[in-house]
């Protein structure tokens, strides 16, 4: 066996760093606890064509807060561990300044609680191309 | 002036202390120090994190439910000042301070006395299985069969005499 390089292979924590930069911050739970009721769930399940996001924002995982380009994607989503992760951590209630303050003294603390988390149901949405395909119709 | 809570360890923030982080939905999260803020940007949950008071908490190490938390309030609406509400508050402050630890202490030793039975019973447990360290099986094993042959002596004699009878 021939000897391996030992040196040069430790590329900093520029990775770590730019994972929790402000560029990059991600919904909090809590947020997306805010998103899962049901007037905030629907205006985020039936969002206008933007072409700048994803699948024109046609495609949204209400638990993850992320677009995906078709359904396809969307179900093998619904089916990956980071998925059934999300949801898991949503079960619990989520922690608030509230919760700190109890802890801290201010009122008795009670214990948060747990409630079932459901993926969202695969709505039928109409496509892009669908859309174009009403409009050629309509042309006609 | 207001002596804020920490977001995600519970300590007090003092003037002058801490970070304000204020969220895209300008939602005010306030930290005690460096080390709360990075826990937060690194979403670490303050409930499994074993330093946090949430934690100590909500998994039972510390009293959760009690009447003497209720003095301690946010209150919005200002108190006007009265000379005679003021000293009496203080004797107050102290009194319930003195009521609650005591009731804090009660509740960690009481917390403890669960371990205490444990260990009590590990021990006799252990004194029982590996008593032949202590005290050798083989110990006076001599004696003991001397004993049974003359008993077993005795009986033959004694079955003898009957069968004679």
């Amino acid at each position: 066996m021939t000897r391996q390089a030992r040196k040069r292979h430790h590329k900093g924590y520029t990775h770590i760093k730019k994972k929790y930069r402000t560029k990059r911050k991600t919904k909090d739970l809590d947020e997306i606890d805010e998103d899962l009721k049901p007037q905030h769930a629907d205006k985020l399940l039936h969002q206008k064509v933007d072409f700048d996001k994803p699948g024109s924002a046609q495609h949204y995982c209400l638990h993850c807060a992320r677009y995906f380009v078709d359904e396809g994607a969307m179900k093998a989503h619904f089916r990956q561990k980071t998925h059934k992760r999300r949801l898991k951590a949503l079960e619990m209630e989520p922690y608030t300044q509230k919760e700190a303050e109890a802890a801290a003294g201010m009122g008795s603390y009670i214990q948060p609680k747990k409630r079932a988390m459901i993926t969202q149901q695969p709505t039928q949405q109409p496509t892009e191309q669908d859309v174009t395909m009403n409009e050629a119709k309509d042309q006609t | 002036m207001r002596v804020e809570k920490c977001y995600f360890c519970s300590s007090p923030i003092y003037p002058g202390h801490g970070i304000h982080f204020v969220r895209n939905d300008s939602k005010i999260f306030r930290f005690c120090r460096g080390k709360c803020h990075k826990a937060f940007k690194k979403k670490k949950n303050p409930r499994k994190v074993r330093w946090t008071k949430a934690f100590r908490k909500g998994a039972g190490k510390e009293l959760a439910v009690d009447n003497s938390f209720e003095f301690e309030k946010r209150r919005n609406i200002p108190v006007k000042y009265e000379r005679e509400l003021w000293q009496k508050t203080i004797t107050a402050m102290a009194r319930v301070d003195e009521i609650k630890q005591r009731r804090e202490g009660q509740h960690i030793i009481n917390r403890l006395k669960k371990g205490k039975e444990l260990r009590k019973q590990r021990d006799i447990l252990e004194v029982k299985k590996s008593i032949h360290l202590i005290k050798s099986p083989a110990a006076g094993l001599k004696e003991r069969r001397a004993e049974e042959v003359q008993v077993i002596e005795e009986q033959d004699e004694e079955m003898a005499v009957a069968e004679e009878n």
